[in-house]
C-alpha cells in the first residue's frame, strides 16, 4: 500500500513540475504584454513609465530567472501576490474555491447518484419504452450545453418563480437557505450532462454484468432480482462508473467556466478566466497548478475506491 | 433547549429581515466586469472609473449632466489675472471616510501623488501644467501653473482628492479606498461583487438617500437582462443599444439615455502609404457612409459625429459643416486619383474585439471597398490589438475611445506633434500652433473659434475617420428615482437616488 502512495506521490510531482513550467511558458507566449493591457488603451503612459511598471511587477528579468524565482516561493507555499489587486493569490484562490467546490459536490450528488438507479432501470427495461424512452433523454443530456440550459433555466424561474433568486453567489455560512437557493439551478444544469453521461455508462455496464454466469447463479438460487441487480451485478459494474466519476471531478474542480458566467457565481473558471485576460501571471501560474493538484489528488482516491469496490485489485 | 435556540435564532432572522426591509435599501447594480483596483489615481478600466468617480471619491470640482464645471470638494475659485495661479477655498465639514477632516493639505498631497513619478499615474499628463500646490490655509489651496491652462478646472474634476498619508503609498488604495464621496467602501468579493455603504458624515444634508450601492459582476448579457426585469438588480448602467431594445416595454424596466461622449473611429497610420496622403485619407470620409453606419451597426440609436462629441454643445461644430460628411463614393474614387496610389488601395484594418466596433468595421469595409479600396479585416486579441496600437503597428484600425469633456484633453495628446497617443505619428504645424495656443487661452471665444478651425482641419484630413456617437442607455427599476445617465458614464447622480 505504501509503496503504491509512494508511486503516486511522485506522479504528482513530476506532473506538478511538468504543468508548472508548460504553463510558465505558456502563458508568455499569449501576444500582448501585461502592462500594456492593464494601462488600456486610453492612457497616456510614456515608456519610461511601462518599464518603471515592468520592473515593478518583475516581468523585466529573463524567463528562467523569473520562473526559478517563483519556483522557489511557491515550493515554501508563497504563490506571490496578484499583480494588479496587490492580494496574495492564496486568498484569491481560496476565496474562488468553495463555490466551485460546492457546485461539484451538489452537481455530481444530482447527477451520480441519480444515474445508479436510473442506469439499472435502462438495463432491466432493455429494449423497452422506457429504455429507450430515456436513451433518447440521454442523448439530449449530452448534446444540451450547460450554459444554453443554465440561460433557459434562469428565464423559465424568472417567468414563473419571480421570487426565486437565482443569480449570484452568497456564502453557505452567511445565509444557508440564500445559498442553496442560488446553488439549485447551476447544478441542475451542470448535473444533467453528468446523469445523461454516468446512466448511459452504467447501462452498458449493467447488461454486460447481467450476462455473466454469476448472475445466473444467483438467479438460480431464487433471489430477488433487485438483490440480483443491486448486490452482485452492479459491484461490477461500478468499475468503470468510478473512474469516469473521478475524470468528471477533475474538470469540474476546474470550475464551469461557462455555467459559472451564465450564473455570475465566483468560482475559479472565472478566477482563470480573468486572470488571462489581465495577463496576471502569478495567479494563472497558481491557480492551474491548483487545478492540476485537484485533478491528480481525485484520480489518486478513485484509485483507492477500486481497491474498495473490487478485491481483485487488491492483490 | 436547542429547539427554542432554533426557535428564537429564527425568530431573529425574521426580525432583521424585517428591519432591512423597512429601511432605506441598497441599490443592486448589474455590471458586465469586475473593476481590477480602487485606487483612483492608477485605475483605468471603465468598470473601476463607475464604482469609484463620485461614489467614493471627489474631485475639487465636478462636471454637470451637461459637462459643465461646477464646484466639487472646492466651494469657490479665483484665477490671477495672468491665469497661471488658482485659488480654490475649500468647502467647510467634509471628512474622510476614515474620519478625518479633508483639509488643504489633503489636495495639495493629491496633486503631488499624481505628479509623482514614483506613483505612474495614468493622469498626470492632465496635470501638467501645474508647477506646485500648497496650503496656504486648511481650507485654502494655491495652485500655481507654469503656463495658463484653459482646461484645467475641468481637469480637476477627475482627479479624486486622497488622504494625505497615502501621498506615497502605491498598495493601500487600490485594495481599501478612503475618499470624501456619499458612498464608502465595506466590502470587495473579486468576481462577486463590491459593496459600498451610506457615508452618514456626507456633507452635502440628507444626502444620499440610499443605504448602500452594491455592484454585482454579472458578464452575462442574458443573466443582467433577466436580473433586471425579476427585480433582482435595480439598475444595468451604461448598456449598449442591442441590449437596451431587448429591455424596452418590460414591465417595470425604463430606460434612461443620453448621447455618449465615447466614440467610434477609423484611425490611419500617416507615417507610412498610402494613409501619408491626405487626399487618401479625404477619400476615407467621402467612401464612409456614417448614417448607414448608425443605422446597420447602432441599431439606429446614436448619431454621425465629428472630432468632438455633439454632447459638448458648447465646442461641438455640426457635421453639416464637413464637407466630406455627405457620403460620395465617386468623389472618393476621384481623390484616390488625384492621389496617384494604385486602386484599388489594399489595406488592412485592425478590429478591437468588442461587438459594436466588429459590426461597425464590417459596415465600413463594405462602404471603402465600393470606393476603391480594398480592406482586409484583421480581428484581434485585446492584448495585441494595444500592443499595435501602441507602437503605431496599423494600417488602419476600427476602435471605440472614451471621450473627454475639455476638447484640449483628446485633441493636445491625441493630434499635437508628439502626443503621448499620437499613435498615427501626425504632424501638422497649422494644428500644433492652434493646439497649443488654445490650451493657454484665457477668452473662450478666441479659444472656440481656434477649437473650430481644428476640428475643420481635423474632420476631412485628420489621421482619424471620426464614426458615431452612439447613445448611451441605463436600463432601471421604475421605482428608482433621482438617476440620471451622464454622458461621460459616472454615476456620480446616484447620490441623489432613491429605490
Amino acid at each position: 500500500m505504501s509503496r503504491i502512495l509512494l508511486s503516486r506521490l511522485i506522479d504528482l510531482i513530476v506532473v506538478l513540475f511538468g504543468v508548472s513550467i508548460i504553463v510558465f511558458l505558456m502563458i508568455r507566449l499569449i501576444p500582448g504584454d501585461a502592462v500594456a493591457i492593464m494601462l488600456g488603451a486610453n492612457t497616456e503612459i510614456t515608456p519610461e513609465r511601462m518599464a518603471e511598471l515592468n520592473s515593478r511587477v518583475g516581468l523585466d528579468k529573463p524567463v528562467v530567472e523569473q520562473y526559478l524565482i517563483w519556483a522557489g516561493s511557491a515550493l515554501r507555499g508563497d504563490f506571490g501576490t496578484s499583480l494588479w489587486t496587490g492580494r496574495p493569490v492564496s486568498t484569491e484562490i481560496l476565496n474562488h474555491l468553495w463555490p466551485t467546490l460546492e457546485l461539484t459536490i451538489l452537481s455530481l450528488l444530482i447527477g451520480a447518484v441519480l444515474a445508479v438507479p436510473v442506469g439499472c432501470w435502462m438495463a432491466q427495461t432493455r429494449g423497452g419504452a422506457a429504455d429507450v424512452a430515456m436513451r433518447i433523454g440521454a442523448i439530449a443530456g449530452l448534446t444540451i450545453p450547460s450554459f444554453w440550459l443554465g440561460i433557459v433555466l434562469i428565464l423559465l424561474f424568472s417567468a414563473f418563480m419571480p421570487s426565486f433568486s437565482s443569480l449570484g453567489y452568497v456564502p453557505f455560512s452567511e445565509d444557508p437557505l440564500g445559498n442553496l437557493q442560488r446553488m439549485t439551478l447551476p447544478s441542475v444544469a451542470l448535473a444533467l450532462p453528468i446523469l445523461a453521461n454516468l446512466s448511459r455508462l452504467v447501462r452498458s455496464a449493467m447488461l454486460d454484468a447481467l450476462g455473466q454466469d454469476y448472475v445466473r447463479t444467483a438467479r438460480a438460487k431464487g433471489l430477488s432480482e433487485r438483490k440480483v441487480i443491486y448486490k452482485h451485478a452492479l459491484r461490477n459494474a461500478l468499475i468503470p462508473f468510478l473512474t469516469s466519476v473521478g475524470i468528471m471531478t477533475g474538470y469540474l474542480l476546474g470550475g464551469a467556466i461557462v455555467v459559472e458566467q451564465v450564473f455570475a457565481i465566483p468560482g475559479l473558471g472565472r478566477l482563470i478566466l480573468g486572470a488571462i485576460a489581465e495577463r496576471n501571471y502569478p495567479l494563472i501560474q497558481a491557480t492551474i497548478l491548483i487545478v492540476t493538484a485537484g485533478f491528480v489528488v481525485v484520480n489518486f482516491l478513485v484509485d483507492f475506491l477500486y481497491v474498495i469496490v473490487d478485491p481483485r485489485v487488491r492483490a | 433547549m436547542f429547539r427554542s435556540v432554533l426557535r428564537s435564532a429564527v425568530g431573529a432572522g425574521v426580525l432583521v429581515a424585517a428591519m432591512a426591509s423597512a429601511s432605506a435599501q441598497v441599490l443592486e447594480i448589474g455590471m458586465d466586469n469586475g473593476p481590477t483596483g480602487l485606487d483612483p489615481h492608477l485605475i483605468t478600466a471603465f468598470p473601476s472609473f463607475m464604482v469609484v468617480n463620485g461614489n467614493i471619491y471627489e474631485g475639487l470640482t465636478a462636471v454637470d449632466k451637461d459637462l459643465k464645471v461646477v464646484p466639487g470638494l472646492a466651494e469657490s475659485w479665483t484665477v490671477s489675472s495672468d491665469g497661471k495661479t488658482y485659488t480654490f477655498k475649500l468647502r467647510s465639514g467634509v471628512k474622510f471616510h476614515d474620519g478625518t477632516d479633508m483639509t488643504a493639505e489633503d489636495v495639495a498631497a493629491t496633486i503631488r501623488r499624481v505628479q509623482s513619478k514614483d506613483i505612474a499615474s495614468p493622469l498626470a499628463s492632465r496635470l501638467s501644467a501645474i508647477e506646485g500646490a500648497k496650503a496656504v490655509d486648511a481650507q485654502t489651496v494655491e495652485l500655481t501653473l507654469k503656463e495658463p491652462s484653459a482646461p484645467l478646472l475641468s481637469s480637476l474634476a477627475t482627479i479624486a482628492v486622497v488622504p494625505s498619508e497615502t501621498e506615497t503609498n502605491k498598495d493601500i488604495l487600490q485594495k481599501a479606498p478612503v475618499g470624501t464621496g456619499p458612498f464608502k467602501f465595506q466590502e470587495w468579493q473579486p468576481n462577486g461583487f463590491i459593496l459600498l455603504a451610506k457615508n452618514d458624515a456626507y456633507w452635502q444634508k440628507d444626502t444620499p438617500k440610499l443605504s448602500g450601492l452594491k455592484f454585482n459582476i454579472v458578464p452575462e448579457s442574458a443573466t443582467r437582462q433577466v436580473g433586471l426585469t425579476n427585480g433582482q438588480y435595480a439598475l444595468l448602467p451604461n448598456i449598449d443599444a442591442a441590449t437596451a431594445l431587448q429591455l424596452k416595454g418590460k414591465p417595470n424596466v425604463t430606460l434612461g439615455e443620453t448621447l455618449d461622449l465615447a466614440y467610434t473611429l477609423i484611425g490611419m497610420n500617416v507615417s507610412k502609404p498610402p494613409f501619408d496622403n491626405p487626399k487618401v485619407r479625404e477619400a476615407v470620409n467621402y467612401a464612409i457612409n456614417r448614417q448607414e453606419i448608425v443605422d446597420a451597426a447602432l441599431f439606429g440609436a446614436g448619431v454621425p459625429g465629428g472630432p468632438l462629441s455633439p454632447a459638448l454643445k458648447s465646442w461641438a461644430l455640426a457635421v453639416k459643416d464637413f464637407p466630406c460628411y455627405s457620403p460620395d463614393p465617386a468623389k472618393a474614387q476621384a481623390l484616390l486619383k488625384e492621389a496617384g496610389v494604385a486602386v484599388p488601395v489594399a489595406v488592412t484594418m485592425n478590429v478591437l474585439p468588442r461587438q459594436d466596433v466588429k459590426d461597425i468595421a464590417q459596415v465600413v469595409q463594405e462602404q471603402l471597398n465600393k470606393a476603391g479600396f480594398k480592406v482586409e479585416l484583421k480581428n484581434q486579441e485585446q492584448g495585441q490589438f494595444i500592443q499595435d496600437w501602441r507602437n503605431s503597428n496599423f494600417d488602419m484600425f476600427a476602435s471605440i475611445n472614451a471621450g473627454s469633456p475639455d476638447p484640449d484633453e483628446y485633441f493636445y495628446r491625441t493630434f499635437r506633434t508628439g502626443g503621448s497617443t499620437n499613435v498615427f505619428k501626425y504632424s501638422n504645424a497649422e494644428i500644433d500652433q492652434l493646439l497649443d495656443q488654445a490650451r493657454t487661452q484665457q477668452d473662450p471665444a478666441a479659444r472656440k473659434s481656434a477649437y473650430d478651425q481644428v476640428q475643420k482641419t481635423l474632420a476631412c484630413s485628420g489621421p482619424v475617420a471620426h464614426l458615431t456617437y452612439g447613445t448611451l442607455f441605463s436600463a432601471m427599476r421604475d421605482k428608482l428615482k433621482g438617476y440620471e445617465v451622464m454622458p461621460n458614464r459616472s454615476l456620480v447622480t446616484l447620490k441623489n437616488a432613491s429605490y
